[in-house]
């Protein structure tokens, strides 16, 4: 447990030294939420009768929480283990899954404080409302976190270099994005692309943090999303735990 | 219960029978058996691609043989990979660590991982690493990073280390210093198991030497018993001798073989100490300045090269 607690402490340390880490997990969902803000300060969505920034909040933690989970996983550990470090560690008496243990938890509390930050910003600058019980929308957070991450851990498995882990992830990320009605609804999308969209883990997650932070929905409402999230969360970490690779 | 635990006094600290490893067609290590004694250093040399790494990757438990067996302190080392890490030390041919981590703070950050491990300050100061305990790991020199890699293998005082080529790449001065690094943990009764393509670091640090080549152990014996048993012959040479003793020692009944290099007279021996005084004795009987004369002995080198006829170094 202390070797754990040390393990996180670590991989913070090491987080808080990356510039490229911190500016795309901190800096720059933070610079999308200000930049929508300043734009759709006032527009009101009439076909559903709420602000845009109230829409688009909700979607800009679920990319926040993607870019730390999918692109800086995918990415960071391929490069550490591409690089033999993982290799050198093997040689100590350290188990494997301290390491894993650590960097997921310390991915975990970054996700945390990601969430807060942006949700702070939100109720201070562009004056949100957070209509669901705290617990909820900490509950939604973690499940995205969990799947997110599980994601990333996939494609490590799934990706020999870095080189390719860095591109691959960027398009994961971008059709999650996109596809995932981050920045618009996908009611807007024609059919077909609709059901595509309908089955990936971040429209799930965005309807499911959208639901606890504007409409004030139940869990209980939200079956579908709660089943098709936890399907992505748990199929990724079955097969990330399959596919994964220390060299 | 292990030897080492029970009393007894245990004198094979590695032993190895039969490793076999093959990659695809290809065996990299093909029927490898030796051991290593208590407290000395054990030498495992070749050119690159004969196997040394392989080897001692499987001792160290980072690769799995395809057959063979391991024992390492007593220990099976198939069987339980986990004991043995507490107790052995390893410097891989490439260490490489997170760039965003200071000296000082990986070194703490391996000594954690074990039960007992020897203060940071110590190590650094070992390895002439102080000045530098407070920078990145990314900004030390390769010489740096070298030291920084051994100071690993010594965090826990293991009483057995593992050291790939760990003077490969460094400068002279660099290498000197890892050098004595090395006879220190000798001096302190730990066990070394080095690998190197370099003979004169064989021959310079090991009590004993396997020489490898495709993967098998081609002669294993003490550096000065490997140079004996090759039959070699040693090399004097005397720089432009006068014609006086040119003329005198190509009479004199020498067991050498003479031959001319460019007005250097070569004398080949398997005897030099007794042609050596020969030659002594007839320059002073004639009263002849010796003046440029030197013995070069037969190195591993040599050996090398009489045992598979190719050079170690190409």
């Amino acid at each position: 447990m202390r070797i754990l607690a040390r393990q996180v402490m670590l991989e913070m340390r090491l987080f808080l030294r990356r510039k490229d880490d911190l500016f795309w997990t901190l800096a720059f969902p933070l610079f999308f939420i200000v930049l929508f803000g300043l734009i759709y300060q006032d527009m009101q969505w009439e076909d559903f009768g709420l602000r845009a920034i109230e829409y688009i909040l909700p979607g800009i933690v679920v990319m926040a929480l993607m870019t730390s989970g999918i692109m800086a996983t995918a990415s960071g550990f391929v490069e550490e283990r591409e690089r033999g470090i993982y290799r050198r560690l093997s040689l100590t008496p350290l188990k494997r899954h301290t390491i894993l243990g650590g960097q997921l938890i310390q991915r975990y509390l970054v996700n945390l404080v990601q969430t807060a930050l942006l949700l702070l910003v939100g109720v201070l600058a562009f004056d949100i409302t957070i209509s669901g019980h705290p617990f909820f929308v900490w509950l939604v957070v973690t499940l995205g976190a969990l799947c997110f991450l599980s994601i990333g851990f996939l494609l490590t498995g799934l990706i020999k270099t870095a080189r390719a882990a860095n591109g691959i992830s960027m398009v994961v990320f971008f059709m999650l994005m996109f596809l995932g009605g981050v920045f618009f609804p996908n009611e807007l999308m024609p059919d077909f692309l609709r059901f595509f969209s309908n089955a990936l883990p971040s429209t799930n997650l965005n309807d499911l943090f959208r639901g606890v932070m504007i409409t004030n929905l139940g869990i209980d409402e939200m079956g579908r999303q709660l089943l098709i999230a936890g399907g992505w969360f748990v199929g990724s970490l079955a097969l990330a735990v399959k596919l994964f690779r220390w060299e | 219960m292990p030897q080492h635990l029970n009393g007894t006094k245990m004198s094979k600290v590695v032993e190895v029978e039969g490793l076999v490893k093959s990659y695809g067609s290809l065996k990299a290590v093909d029927g490898v058996s030796f051991s290593v004694d208590e407290g000395e250093v054990f030498g495992v040399l070749g050119p690159n691609g004969a196997g040394k790494t392989t080897t001692v990757e499987m001792i160290e438990g980072l690769r799995k043989p395809d057959r063979g067996s391991i024992r390492v302190l007593g220990i099976d080392a198939l069987k339980e990979p986990q004991r043995i890490k507490e107790l052995i030390g390893v410097q891989l041919q490439a260490t490489s660590l997170y760039d965003r981590i200071r000296v000082k703070e990986a070194v703490d950050l391996f000594g954690g991982y074990y039960r007992r491990a020897i203060p940071t300050a110590t190590l650094l100061e070992e390895v002439s690493l102080t000045d530098k305990a407070d920078g990145y790991v990314s900004e030390l020199s390769g010489g740096q990073r070298q030291r920084l890699a051994l100071a690993l293998a010594l965090v826990n005082d293991p009483s057995v280390v593992f050291l790939d080529e760990p003077t490969t790449g460094l400068d002279p001065q660099a290498r000197r210093s890892v050098w004595a690094t090395i006879s220190g943990l000798r001096d302190r009764g730990k066990t070394v198991i080095l690998t190197t393509h370099y003979m004169e670091e064989a021959e310079e640090l090991c009590r004993r030497v396997a020489i490898m080549d495709h993967g098998k152990i081609i002669a294993l014996d003490t550096p000065a018993a490997l140079i004996a048993n090759a039959g070699l012959e040693s090399k004097i040479e005397i720089d432009r001798p006068p014609e006086a003793l040119r003329s005198l020692l190509n009479q004199a009944d020498l067991p050498a073989r003479i031959s001319e290099d460019g007005g250097t007279m070569l004398l080949h021996t398997g005897r030099s100490s007794q042609v050596l005084k020969e030659i002594t004795r007839i320059a002073a009987a004639h009263d002849i300045d010796l003046e440029s004369i030197s013995v070069q002995k037969a190195t591993l080198e040599d050996v090398f090269l009489s045992l598979t006829g190719r050079q170690l170094r190409e």
